[in-house]
């Protein structure tokens, strides 16, 4: 396949180097070739003219001299008109003297010569060089009716003859066709007399005229006024047929139009077919004749060199194009070898052999570049893919990594809703959906003592540091509102931990609340979080929050508490900013006007729990969102405070000092609330002991040594539990945020103290502690049903 | 609120009669400090007749134990009724005290 596209390629280029060579050559030879045939023509022209000059020259000359031995000779006639005898040695003498001359008539006038009688014409001939000398005249040669005898005479002027045939029967005569010069001869009168006739032989001038052969195949011709031909190398032609003849059978416009410029004494050359061959006619007449000489030269004659040298340099130019073609071809094949063995190995390569050794060229060419390049481009593609399959085997690895991380994150986050199925008091609900595998945002919430703490947060940033960040601050949340009642100080805490050697900078927007169970008090704080909804019976409206700074950005902040009542029925909701700045398409963001909306639309259809909010606003946003990305963790936690006022069926309070010795008063009250609501002994016991210790913690903490107090027990019983509220009027005291004691511990190891909350823990049902209105609360309850 | 100590040999005995709550254990303390005395060998709190213990009582009975656990002594409780039995559960003091009925 490689092979025969470049094959191909190579035969391509050189076809168009020689075909454009071709045409450069073309044009220019045919530039070339045109001049010089041109150049050839016009010196064919001027050398059959110069020759045609020449001829016309030597012909004149002849016939000049024929003119002057005439005239020289026309004198001595004239002195001697009375010596007829000396006519013949005249006319002897003037072929003599001129050896060019065939005869010489010197012819009398009937009876001019009395003692001659009727006849008197001198008459010499030269036979082939011997002269002989008669007097012509006699019966059957009556000269004076002769042509060349009557023209001089009835002109009365010199003039030639046409080309005639002497006979004379009796006498010697010429043998040949003839033309004589005729000039009348007159008596001192001017009378005239007689005709003096130089003969000039017309095979000598036809032989002078043929000799003239500027070209192998040139001929010449000569015509008279009639157009007769005097001279033409096909002798059945003469006198005989005139040019005109061939026309008279086939018109020939060409040849006519010759014929009448010759016989009009023209000069000049014709263009024409003569005999079948393209031919140059140069022609010029003879003067005082009106015969015209012509010279035919056959065009190819003319050409034949010009057109010689065309087949030669055609031969050069076909032969040197076809060598150049191999050549070339030949060259190209073999510098394209290396580009054919490189798009084998290509291809080889290209069908997923990488590691396809690729020569390294020598060559310094375009080919050994593009051969280099390739084997670097090879190189580098072994390489990437080297390095790809690392990359893939480990991004391999980080996703199940992330996977494994993505399980751990879902696992830290609430999942079992409702949470608290035992309960009547509250209802929670939380969703959170990442953005990718891991993410920062969080929630969390449980119950200890009769408190809901709960925090929704969002860690700046995405991804495996977020959810790293995310990880702790849930963990301290768990650990450090384990003893640690108050939203703002879990969230100094949290703070001080994180702004500490916080070097990667990362923050977190951070919402904690603790509701009081018993009373819907409650207390919370936002550091630079999303101000949560209520939706409650009487409307919807946002939280107010205090603005703090997010967790982790300055160590030490103090963080502001704040504190509402939540009403019965009424829903917490919170939110991150994955909510708010979820975008559709066109980067418009759900933004808090559409969340207050559908909250309305709750509210006023009365149905607001957890569940049915939190779906409802995944409804919205997804719809909102349509089919663009998910930016953003997606998180939302409702928390519903559904407690009502039950009915007390018992109710009985008792106010102490705080004085020990009041402490069997205390017990006293606490058998008859036991007694009377049915509880057995070890249980009134057990209740005794809490109640006791959570007294005397208050005599003991709440009032410095030497101050008065009072201490209000209040039990109330619903036939299903007892609670028992414990309040002073002492300085903040919360006995629930005392770390747990390890009872699994050594004598040696155990702190003495610490036993009294623990004991409160495991003998009631539910412990809550809220500091209200100067007072601390502490509530107890213990369950009917529990223990019998 | 009554305290009951005899001592025969390395042995001593306090019998613990009445309900040790917290004005009861303040009232008993001096006792205890007197107990201590014996730490080094063995003491045994007869509870037989203890009605209630408060988490005040409990600190005695642990500092008790801790003297003793220093001096290479030893503390026995003895004859605790059902719900203080369950006090000591719950606060893991069954594990720190020999439990004799």
């Amino acid at each position: 396949m490689g092979k025969k596209k470049q094959k191909s390629l190579s035969t391509k280029i050189s076809l168009w180097i020689v075909l454009f060579s071709g045409l450069i050559f073309l044009a220019a030879l045919g530039l070339f070739f045109n001049e010089s045939r041109l150049a050839v023509q016009k010196e064919a022209i001027k050398n059959a003219s110069l020759i045609l000059d020449n001829t016309i020259q030597h012909i004149n000359t002849i016939m000049t001299e024929v003119t002057v031995a005439a005239e020289n000779m026309d004198w001595l006639v004239s002195r001697h008109l009375d010596d007829p005898d000396s006519m013949l040695v005249y006319s002897r003498q003037i072929l003599k003297n001129n050896p060019n001359l065939n005869g010489c008539s010197i012819a009398f006038e009937p009876y001019f010569f009395k003692n001659k009688g009727l006849y008197f014409s001198a008459y010499s001939f030269n036979d082939n060089g011997t002269i002989l000398t008669t007097q012509e005249g006699n019966d059957h040669y009556q000269y004076w009716s002769l042509d060349w005898y009557q023209l001089p005479k009835l002109l009365d002027r010199p003039c030639w003859t046409e080309p005639f045939s002497d006979f004379n029967p009796d006498d010697i005569c010429s043998p040949e066709m003839i033309i004589s010069y005729c000039k009348p001869l007159k008596d001192d009168e001017g009378t005239f007399i007689g005709t003096f006739s130089v003969d000039l032989s017309l095979r000598w001038l036809s032989q002078t005229i043929s000799a003239v052969k500027p070209y192998p195949n040139s001929y010449s011709i000569m015509i008279g006024q009639g157009g007769t031909f005097f001279v033409h190398p096909d002798s059945t032609k003469l006198f005989y047929q005139t040019i005109f003849t061939p026309s008279l059978l086939e018109p020939d416009t060409a040849m006519i139009s010759l014929g009448h410029a010759m016989q009009a004494g023209e000069e000049g050359v014709h263009e024409l077919e003569v005999d079948g061959n393209d031919s140059y006619v140069f022609f010029k007449p003879i003067k005082d004749t009106g015969w015209s000489v012509g010279i035919v030269c056959p065009a190819k004659d003319i050409f034949s060199g010009y057109y010689r040298l065309i087949n030669s340099i055609f031969g050069i130019v076909v032969v040197g194009l076809l060598l150049m073609l191999m050549i070339f071809s030949s060259i190209i094949t073999k510098q394209l070898e290396p580009l054919e063995n490189l798009a084998y190995q290509a291809e080889t390569i290209a069908s997923g052999q990488f590691d396809e050794e690729l020569p390294e060229s020598e060559n310094n060419d375009e080919i050994g570049q593009l051969n280099n390049s390739f084997r670097n481009m090879q190189q580098s593609i072994v390489r990437q893919m080297e390095e790809l399959k690392m990359a893939n085997e480990q991004k391999g690895r980080i996703q199940g990594e992330l996977a494994v991380a993505s399980g751990i994150q879902r696992s830290m986050l609430p999942k079992i809703f409702p949470p608290f199925p035992d309960r009547d008091d509250i209802d929670v609900f939380g969703r959170l959906t990442p953005a990718k595998e891991v993410g920062g945002d969080l929630f969390d919430f449980y119950i200890r003592d009769e408190k809901l703490f709960f925090c929704i947060g969002d860690v700046s940033g995405k991804g495996v540091p977020a959810s790293l960040v995310m990880a702790v601050t849930k963990a301290q949340f768990r650990t450090i509102s384990a003893h640690e009642a108050s939203p703002d100080r879990i969230i100094s805490r949290i703070n001080d931990a994180m702004a500490e050697d916080n070097e990667s900078n990362m923050f977190v927007t951070l919402f904690v609340g603790a509701l009081d169970l018993p009373t819907g008090r409650l207390h919370y704080t936002n550091a630079g979080h999303d101000a949560p909804m209520l939706i409650g019976n009487t409307g919807a409206g946002m939280l107010p929050v205090d603005s703090n700074l997010p967790v982790g950005v300055m160590p030490g902040w103090k963080f502001s508490v704040q504190e509402t009542m939540i009403d019965p029925d009424t829903t917490i909701f919170l939110y991150t900013d994955g909510l708010t700045e979820a975008e559709d398409i066109e980067h418009r963001q759900f933004g808090m006007s559409r969340i207050k909306e559908t909250a309305l639309e709750l509210q006023g259809k009365r149905i607001f729990t957890p569940l049915t909010i939190i779906d409802r606003m995944t409804d919205e946003v997804h719809a909102f969102v349509g089919e663009a990305d998910q930016s953003d963790d997606l998180t939302m936690l409702a928390v519903q405070y559904t407690k009502h006022n039950e009915n007390i069926t018992y109710q009985r309070s008792l106010t102490l000092t705080n004085d020990i010795k009041r402490v069997p008063r205390l017990n006293t009250f606490i058998d008859e609330v036991c007694e009377a609501n049915g509880f057995d002994m070890a249980s009134i016991m057990q209740i005794n002991l809490a109640i006791e210790e959570a007294v005397v913690n208050v005599m003991n903490y709440a009032y410095p040594a030497g101050t008065k107090g009072d201490i209000t027990v209040e039990a109330k019983s619903n036939g299903k539990e007892v609670s028992f509220v414990i309040s002073d009027t002492g300085k903040p005291f919360d006995p629930t945020a005392k770390a747990e004691v390890d009872i699994t511990l050594s004598a040696e190891d155990r702190s003495i103290g610490g036993l009294g909350i623990h004991l409160i823990r495991q003998i009631m049902d539910h412990v809550n502690y809220e500091r209200a209105d100067g007072h601390n609360i502490l509530t107890l309850i213990k369950k009917m049903t529990t223990e019998s | 609120m009554e305290v009951k100590i005899n001592t025969q040999d390395t042995v001593t005995t306090a019998q613990l009669i009445g309900r040790l709550d917290t004005p009861a254990s303040q009232e008993i303390s001096g006792d205890f400090d007197n107990l201590m005395n014996y730490a080094a060998g063995t003491v045994i709190l007869d509870c037989t007749e203890l009605e209630y213990i408060s988490s005040s009582g409990l600190r005695l009975f642990l500092s008790l134990r801790k003297a003793a656990a220093s001096k290479g002594g030893n503390v026995i409780v003895k004859a605790i009724n059902n719900e203080i039995r369950s006090v000591f559960m719950m606060t893991g003091f069954l594990n720190l005290f020999e439990i004799r009925d």
